[in-house]
């Protein structure tokens, strides 16, 4: 059974606080007070912030924002055969929230992604995801 | 030329990385061209430093072909993948492998999780030329090119095979201590003719500050058959970028850093011009680009910023005359475009 994306985001969180923990702290800093809520594929979690990044099994009580989409276009963007900006447009995509919890949301993922290309442990990870994808 | 070769491309990571890791980095980068198609093959070291403080020799196989368009792979490996002989002469990485020759250079790349393999010898036409201890931004890099090698062999990425024989190519290996990101950007560029016959082989360079304002160094060099016809100095180059081009990348690598470096804009000029006059000799290169990929490289200056590396493929036209010898051939071009 494929690994369940919650649980490789917290481990790829885990992975970014101890091999790039600057990086870690940036994404700390854009995420802020934001608790991101996530559908994929009906897999519901929430990301947060504070000290660490926790991951959340489940529905957030409160979410500034909420993006609902599947492991396929996770992977479609990783591997860039698509841009966000067409997956948003696509509908595979989809993201909930006032403007400034939604830029707060991006601004996150760009600071994710940053840190996520100078950890040697990453690679790895998106192998996992792709085992789950349909 | 052989024994200038052997004595003077070995790999310099093992004495100079561990004697001072902080900073270093070191590559080996082959351009092969074939009618209507190119591949660009690298193997990188660069010194890394983890949290702890411990430093770590982090390789990297980039591979990346162009036919109807850009497409290819960057896989880093494990430090455990490394391996170089004791002759400094063959690098290994995983179940790839970089062997400097007597009369050249074998290249076995294999990298399965990419789908990609291949094995290319490229063998020494010309007399190979050093360039020691530039500056970029705080740091220096040395570099030793061979304007011009022979290409046999065969590259696979997915179900796209390509054979070359007798094919030209060109290479550089790279090796200095400074950091991706800090105050510096660079167009290099490699222009061949299409067959072998025809005996000319240029390689220009410019190095500039990060916003591509100013530029701290330029030259031309070229190479008729093996040896050195004309090498122009900085003073003696003028370069002229027009337009931009008006398509998006074909590719950027690895994958993800298209979510950062979203975007259709180019930052490819339409035209790039190169004039060069000195000695009694005179040279015009116009290179026009055709399409690109993008190679991001995190900056080690700030956390939330990329250095790109961006590779053209056109056709260039060169004319002019070299110690009375007249020049006009149209080529093919690999331009690199450094962004900071």
């Amino acid at each position: 059974m494929a690994e369940q994306v919650s649980s490789l985001l917290r481990r790829s969180a885990g992975h970014l606080e101890d091999e790039v923990p600057d990086s870690y702290h940036l994404v700390l800093e854009a995420l802020g007070p934001l608790v991101v809520e996530v559908d994929v594929d009906g897999e519901l979690f929430s990301l947060r912030g504070g000290r660490r990044l926790e991951v959340a099994d489940g529905a957030a009580a409160v979410a500034g924002a909420r993006i609902a989409t599947s492991r396929t276009a996770i992977l479609d963007l990783l591997d860039a055969r698509v841009g966000l900006d067409e997956a948003v447009q696509a509908g595979t995509v989809g993201v909930r929230g006032s403007v400034d919890d939604v830029l707060r949301a991006h601004d996150t993922l760009l600071a994710y992604v940053h840190a996520a290309v100078r950890a040697p442990s990453q690679p790895a990870l998106l192998a996992a995801l792709r085992t789950g994808a349909p | 030329m052989t024994a200038v070769l052997a004595r003077s491309d070995f790999l310099r990571a093992p004495l100079l990385a561990t004697a001072k890791p902080d900073g270093f980095k070191e590559w080996y980068h082959f351009v092969v061209h074939r009618p209507g198609s190119r591949i660009l093959i690298n193997f990188s070291l660069t010194s890394e430093v983890s949290h702890a403080g411990s430093s770590r020799l982090t390789p990297r196989v980039i591979v990346i072909a162009h036919d109807q368009r850009w497409t290819g792979a960057i896989e880093r490996f494990d430090e455990s993948d490394l391996d170089v002989s004791a002759g400094l002469g063959v690098l290994t990485v995983g179940g790839n492998q970089m062997t400097v020759r007597p009369d050249g250079y074998r290249v076995v790349i294999d990298v399965p999780g990419q789908d990609i393999r291949g094995e290319l010898d490229l063998t020494s036409v010309s007399r190979p030329f050093a360039v020691n201890n530039q500056p970029v931004g705080d740091g220096r890099v040395s570099w030793l090119f061979v304007p011009r090698l022979r290409a046999d062999g065969w590259l696979r990425i997915g179900r796209q095979e390509m054979r070359f024989e007798g094919n030209v190519a060109y290479h550089d290996h790279n090796w200095g201590r400074f950091r991706w990101g800090d105050d510096f950007g660079w167009t290099w560029g490699t222009i061949l003719p299409s067959g072998p016959e025809m005996p000319w082989s240029l390689v220009f360079q410019q190095m500039t500050d990060r916003r591509r304002l100013r530029c701290l160094y330029q030259a031309l060099w070229v190479w008729r058959y093996d040896e050195p016809a004309a090498i122009f100095p900085p003073a003696a180059v003028q370069t002229r970028f027009r337009g931009m081009l008006g398509r998006a990348a074909d590719c950027t690598l690895p994958p993800p850093m298209r979510l950062i470096l979203d975007g259709e804009a180019s930052d490819i000029p339409e035209r790039m011009e190169v004039a060069a006059t000195w000695a009694g000799d005179v040279l015009h290169a116009e290179f026009r680009p055709q399409s690109y990929a993008r190679l991001a490289q995190p900056s080690e200056v700030r956390l939330d910023r990329s250095v790109v590396l961006c590779e053209t493929n056109g056709t260039a036209r060169v004319s002019g005359s070299i110690n009375g010898e007249g020049i006009d051939f149209v080529g093919a071009g690999v331009f690199e475009l450094l962004y900071g």
